[in-house]
């Protein structure tokens, strides 16, 4: 079976106009309900914790009903792993600063994040203010199409 | 003779004299029956007999691993609910209403309501609020409140703007009655009265606040990342004078007292199972990320007749 790599991750929404309608709607509910919105104020582009105002036990809220919504789990700290994962052997950061390599890496991964928001001189720590609602979106949608062809994820 | 419980509460141990409290409750019960120590176990019956009583239920699960393990900790909290027959409430403490879709998925399993205490809680910090700025004699504030986003920041700070009180919010989300500022340090800057309305605390730098100031909390831990400076008065804003007639037995009083409030108070989230199951209402008063204004009216009506008040804080 084959191992999810950066190169075989299946196509990502990088826009509201690339997002399968049934998902989105769990998506987006799953954040409405989680922090108390109106469906409609969730936008694919929000920010999570900039716009949408998330705070960090929030997540945990929305990782909940995401796996509900979709029936899997999602492993804690994934993207990072994910991110971490592509720069191969190379270093992630350097002094909590992300390398060059890790920020090519999360651009791979985070379509939906402008390649702008990736700049040099990115900490580690700031990752989580760059996730848009479309992170999650495109996380969950990776998620649930490992889980149809039978890949087990590491929790 | 005591009438059977109508509501548990169920909590968990957040610091180590309460899980030594409920690990030697769980240990005398076990060997009482011969059996091993279970993962929950009853602490107490507390509650107004005229009212209500409830068993509260300690769950021996760590916060990490329910933070870790949500969907373990729902069914743990499912097996301990179901543990007390009869009840027609179940109330969550701590992590308890935060886990799991902050109690829908304990609500979906259970044929009782299910209430996580923000309602209650709302409650008690608006009353608090109010009291406090009349003793500052400062009605029209300016108040901060830091944790602004969630529910029960959201609502204090709707219902102080409606008190006529200036409000400022940390958070574009309580923003919708209240100036929004940058974040806690900026919204606190120089206002008497500052509301933790968060979740979890370590949000606010001390020095950000002004001398003098009155910091109510709910935050676990608390809204300061360290400790406060001289003159400022930090209040629990969760907790309520006991009413006339209060139950609580040998061991609700041991794990009560290593609470941090003391024998004299509760806190406003164990109140509201308690309302709940008094009234006979079917539906909960806070369940999920929203809390409605028409059901703090009924709260506060309810609650005030048996005896609660929300302005006679700890000072």
């Amino acid at each position: 079976m084959e191992t999810p790599t950066l190169e075989n991750l299946p196509p990502r929404a990088a826009s509201a106009a690339d997002v399968d309608p049934a998902a989105w709607e769990k998506v987006r509910d799953a954040f409405a309900e989680a922090l108390g919105l109106e469906p409609d104020e969730v936008l694919f582009e929000s920010k999570v914790i900039g716009e949408l105002g998330a705070e960090s036990l929030d997540f945990l809220d929305i990782a909940f009903r995401l796996e509900r919504a979709f029936d899997i789990r999602i492993p804690r700290g994934g993207i990072e792993q994910s991110a971490r994962q592509g720069t191969g052997d190379e270093r992630y950061e350097v002094d909590g600063v992300l390398t060059e390599l890790a920020l090519d890496s999360l651009a791979a991964i985070m379509p939906e994040v402008p390649r702008a928001e990736l700049c040099p001189g990115l900490k580690a720590v700031q990752v989580p203010e760059l996730f848009r609602v479309g992170t999650f979106y495109n996380l969950v949608v990776f998620l649930a199409d490992q889980k149809a062809r039978g890949v087990v994820l590491p929790a | 003779m005591r009438p059977a419980p109508a509501f548990v509460f169920l909590v968990h141990p957040l610091v180590p004299a309460q899980r030594v409290v409920l690990g030697l409750r769980q240990l005398s019960l076990s060997r009482a029956r011969g059996r091993r120590p279970e993962t929950f176990g009853r602490i107490g019956t507390v509650g107004l007999p005229a009212h209500a009583l409830g068993e509260v239920l300690g769950l021996m699960m760590e916060p990490e691993a329910m933070l870790a393990d949500p969907q373990a900790a729902v069914d743990l909290m499912e097996r301990a609910a179901r543990s007390v027959p009869g009840i027609r409430a179940v109330g969550l403490g701590s992590l308890c209403a935060l886990v799991g879709g902050r109690g829908e998925e304990l609500a979906r399993r259970l044929s009782v309501p299910v209430t996580t205490g923000a309602l209650a809680t709302a409650w008690a910090l608006h009353g608090h609020a109010r009291a406090a700025l009349k003793a500052l004699g400062r009605p029209r504030g300016p108040v901060a409140v830091v944790g602004s986003a969630g529910p029960v920041g959201e609502l204090v700070a709707r219902l102080l703007v409606r008190d006529g009180v200036e409000v400022r919010v940390d958070n574009r989300r309580g923003s919708r009655a209240a100036r929004v500022c940058a974040g806690p340090d900026e919204a606190v800057e120089g206002c008497p009265l500052v509301i933790g309305a968060g979740t979890s605390g370590g949000v606010l730098d001390p020095a950000a606040l002004a001398r003098g100031a009155w910091l109510i909390d709910v935050a676990s831990p608390g809204t300061l990342k360290g400790e406060p400076e001289r003159g400022v008065r930090v209040l629990p804003g969760e907790a309520l004078p006991l009413p006339a007639g209060w139950h609580r037995g040998l061991w609700g009083r041991a794990f009560h007292r290593v609470a941090g409030y003391g024998p004299r108070h509760v806190y406003a989230c164990l109140v509201e199972p308690l309302v709940l199951a008094a009234s006979g209402r079917d539906r909960p008063y806070a369940l999920g990320s929203r809390l409605r204004e028409e059901d703090l009216v009924d709260f506060d009506r309810r609650a005030r007749a048996m005896g609660f008040s929300a302005s006679g804080f700890i000072g």
